[in-house]
């Protein structure tokens, strides 16, 4: 949906991903939506570079997540959320709702 | 050769090769507290997008490498990273920089307030309590529109952690009155 601005649907998923997880790694995305790891390792750096999103290290990961000091996060944000009205329902459950809300140790699912 | 001398030397150097830039993050803070807080990264913010070939060539020419996001000279222990426009502070673009002289070479920084500013971002979004402590160290050394800082603070939506710098910057004044 966001293509013809971002030029790229690999960067449009990991935005809408990012937004939607807060902070996810390459090989996590890359699996999400079976895109090449490379290919998102790469959007991710040029993203990063750009200031739209920071990465840090968790351990031995890098996390990344959208910038809060990117200048322009708020309308970035307004935009990722006006794109998820436009998801099938379907899609938004598989790859945009993740369950972020603690859960403590050993209770069940 | 000082973080200062070096990001005026850089500074000038940038801007004859046509690569305009604002110095802005830690290196702010080291200049405006003579050294009290050390910083050994010049972040340099570019004002217009400038193609990646030419910045590494200008920086070729005075002995840097480009090492990853940085680039770096081998005998000296700092890092120079060029950040994209625009020239920020939080959500705002930055309106006012100041300069300093030597000579005929010139640097574009953060104002003081700016600086303030820009560390306290760092407080707000990351909770990192060393820029708290850079913003108090800038505040005290340096003219800071702290009416701005608080305006700024509350359209950043953060006016409770500019309240708690506010008690940090009092306590710090009982605590030189003793």
């Amino acid at each position: 949906m966001l293509e013809p601005l971002f030029k790229s649907e690999i960067k449009e998923k990991i935005l809408l991903y990012l937004y939607t997880h807060v902070e996810s790694y390459p090989s996590e995305i890359s699996r999400a939506f079976k895109f090449y790891i490379n290919a998102v390792q790469n959007q991710l750096l040029n993203l990063e570079k750009g200031g739209v999103l920071y990465s840090k290290l968790k351990g031995k990961v890098r996390l990344f997540g959208i910038n809060p000091r990117y200048p322009f996060k708020k309308e970035l944000e307004a935009l990722l959320e006006k794109t998820l009205k436009f998801i099938p329902e379907e899609e938004k459950e598989k790859y945009y709702r993740p369950r972020l809300r603690p859960r403590r140790t050993g209770k069940p699912f | 050769m000082s973080i200062k001398d070096l990001a005026i030397y850089l500074s000038s150097h940038l801007n004859k090769n046509g690569i305009e830039t604002v110095l802005s993050g830690g290196a702010c803070v080291t200049i405006y507290t003579n050294n009290k807080y050390m910083s050994y990264d010049l972040d340099f913010v570019l004002l217009s997008h400038v193609l990646p070939k030419k910045i590494k060539e200008a920086m070729r020419k005075v002995g840097f490498r480009e090492e990853g996001k940085y680039f770096k000279r081998e005998e000296t222990s700092y890092f120079v990273e060029f950040l994209q426009p625009p020239l920020s502070v939080g959500e705002e673009p930055v309106k006012e920089v100041w300069k300093i002289k030597e000579g005929s070479k010139v640097l574009a920084l953060l104002s003081p307030t700016d600086c303030v500013k820009d560390r306290l971002a760092g407080f707000y979004h990351w909770n990192d309590r060393q820029s708290l402590e850079q913003a108090i160290l800038v505040y005290e050394e340096n003219p800071v529109d702290l009416k701005e800082v608080e305006r700024w603070s509350t359209n950043e939506g953060m006016i409770n952690k500019f309240e708690l710098f506010k008690e940090n910057l009092e306590k710090r004044k009982s605590e030189v009155k003793i």
